[in-house]
């Protein structure tokens, strides 16, 4: 079981300024599969995601991949580890084109080539934006390019923060198709507000409340357990 | 490699370069062919001005130059604001170091041109090296601070007494005499021409620069640096990278304004002379390279102008074309034009609700 194990969040304490974020967080990834970090806005989703990556790094805990501990190393060495993260927010470069941000995210040369054909089926409408620079492109386009650009080096490892928000139901279709598609090749830690969304794409869920993680365990007992989704999930 | 990639994005061919710097290269040749063009309204002859006699044409070669220089200047600044993102308050010092190892070394040590220009380049990144010591640690405006202070440190030292004899004190280093077939009295049309290749060869350098992955980099570090972390980028070296391209091309400019300039004064270390730079590509428009030479003359035009017209009162009306840049062109000359953008309702409703204090309906 345990070298089954991509990542391995054990009990990290984070502090943000002063502020006691998380306190005692534990998430657990099989390879290749995706799980998916759940729980209201402002219970430290996005934070567990920042301090796996060391852009805010525990303070207490271990965060081992593959039977390494990450935690404390410099961020860009966690990243060329092989975790490739999708910020909120369609976080792209938008002064560069389209290519460019796909360019820019190769770890080494011919990274993209490799990628291409994959990126380009998922997301078909970003072969025919290819020159435009990032932002000319609409939201979802954005979000596109977000994903993908994570994709152009080789990841063990996806973080993908919120990639449903602010995105016409359509446009979520394919987004899922395309994170669906990716676990193929990859495992996936999926942070989504949208548990519609959640249940369909993870197999296994980490409910985080008040920065603890409160319960975890197979997506489809979660789903036949109202109960559990309206006392952490929906709006208080 | 070109052809396997997703679309060839890069203009390889010749006419692709001619297509896609028209602009550039119609400016390049007019200003090639300014000198004969002034000559020929003042009537002067053209052996008189290959003799580099006095006339119109030879004061205006000289504002050019002057504006050549400020332009290699502001475009390493581009580099540094525009490009990367990093806002230093120092830059004045790799000017000014320049400027002052080239008159030291030619008055006081006769070292020729080429090893003083080595030893520039040189001192343009060890320069660069000192500001990158609190680079990992400090961002926005504490770096400025900081490049400031270092700045000044300079600004005051050339200014010290113990230097006197190197470097003029308050007055500044007089009497350097350039090499004679560079000298700007007596061979200005060629100082003009070397200026002219000088600006448009840095130009296409830092644009092939800003086009290149490592360009991309930095654009990305400007943007937002925990993205280009994420990327796997270790995001100090390539701040580190912008820091010592633009200090070399700093100090060169500096160095071009040691030759030219009869007296090199201790103010082009000032701050003042890093706010000047600021100004030309806010004026020009940030980051686009091709404002850094807009705004470098408009920036020295106007003053030249404006004190001709205006005398003592020039300085107020600087002041107000500023303003009145800033309300209708916000994003500069060439990034407004580059927008299509221009806020010239926009402008002038904020003139009125200035003057007026009263909102207006738009």
């Amino acid at each position: 079981m345990e070298n089954n194990t991509l990542l391995k969040v054990n009990d990290i304490h984070t502090f943000i300024g002063q502020f006691h974020i998380l306190q005692g967080v534990s998430v657990e990834i099989p390879k290749g599969k995706i799980v998916s970090l759940l729980g209201r806005n402002g219970a430290g989703k996005t934070t567990t995601l920042k301090s796996i990556l060391g852009l805010a790094p525990p303070t207490q805990g271990q965060v081992i991949l593959d039977g390494e501990e990450i935690q404390g190393r410099r961020s860009y060495d966690i990243a060329n580890m092989g975790i490739g993260f999708v910020p909120e927010h369609r976080a792209i470069f938008r002064d560069l084109s389209v290519h460019e941000n796909l360019l820019i995210a190769e770890r080494k040369k011919g990274d993209l080539e490799k990628k291409e054909e994959l990126i380009f089926s998922l997301f078909p409408d970003l072969k025919r934006l290819i020159k435009l620079p990032g932002t000319n492109l609409s939201g979802g386009q954005q979000q596109m390019l977000a994903v993908a650009r994570a994709l152009v080096p080789d990841n063990k490892l996806l973080l993908i923060d919120e990639p449903s928000e602010g995105l016409a139901p359509v446009l979520i279709e394919q987004m899922m198709e395309a994170i669906r598609q990716l676990s193929a090749e990859s495992t996936v830690l999926l942070v989504e507000q949208n548990f519609i969304v959640a249940s369909q794409l993870a197999e296994s869920y980490v409910i985080i409340e008040e920065g603890h993680s409160v319960k975890s365990g197979k997506m489809v007992d979660l789903a036949a357990d109202p109960e559990t989704i309206h006392r952490y999930l929906e709006a208080a | 490699m070109e052809n396997t990639s997703p679309s060839p994005t890069r203009q390889n061919s010749f006419s692709d370069f001619f297509k896609g710097n028209r602009g550039i290269l119609i400016t390049i040749l007019l200003l090639g062919l300014l000198p004969f063009i002034l000559a020929l309204f003042d009537g002067q002859p053209i052996s008189s001005l290959l003799a580099n006699d006095p006339g119109k044409s030879k004061f205006y070669q000289g504002l050019a130059i002057e504006i050549f220089i400020l332009a290699i200047y502001a475009l390493s600044y581009d580099l540094l604001l525009g490009i990367t993102g990093l806002l230093s308050f120092g830059h004045a010092m790799f000017f000014g170091v320049g400027a002052y190892l080239t008159g030291i070394m030619l008055k006081s040590f006769g070292w020729s041109l080429l090893p003083i220009l080595g030893l520039v380049a040189v001192a343009g990144v060890v320069m660069a090296l000192i500001f990158s010591i609190v680079l990992p640690r400090v961002k926005g405006i504490t770096f400025a601070l900081v490049t400031l202070g270092i700045a000044q440190v300079f600004y005051i030292v050339i200014q010290s007494r113990e230097l006197v004899n190197y470097a003029g004190a308050e007055i500044g280093l007089q009497g350097v005499t350039p090499p004679e077939f560079l000298n700007p009295i007596s061979h200005r049309l060629r100082f003009y021409y070397i200026g002219l290749v000088a600006v448009f060869v840095v130009y296409f350098i830092l644009k092939r620069f800003v086009d290149s992955p490592t360009g991309h980099v930095c654009v990305a570090i400007r943007e937002n640096e925990d993205r280009a972390t994420m990327l796997g980028y270790n995001t100090f070296y390539f701040k580190l990278a912008a820091l010592m391209l633009s200090g070399i091309v700093a100090a060169l400019a500096g160095a071009m304004h040691g030759l030219f300039s009869p007296i090199i004064r201790p103010g082009i270390a000032s701050s003042h002379y890093t706010i000047a730079v600021l100004l030309m590509i806010l004026m020009g428009g940030i980051g686009t390279l091709d404002g850094a030479l807009i705004g470098a003359a408009t920036f020295r035009l106007l003053s030249f102008w404006l004190e001709k017209w205006f005398g003592g009162a020039s300085q107020v009306i600087i002041g107000l074309v500023y303003i009145l840049l800033v309300l209708f062109l916000p994003y500069g000359i060439v990034g407004t034009w580059k927008l299509r953008g221009y806020k010239v309702k926009q402008g002038w409703v904020d003139l009125i609700e200035r003057f007026t204090g009263k909102k207006q309906e738009t």
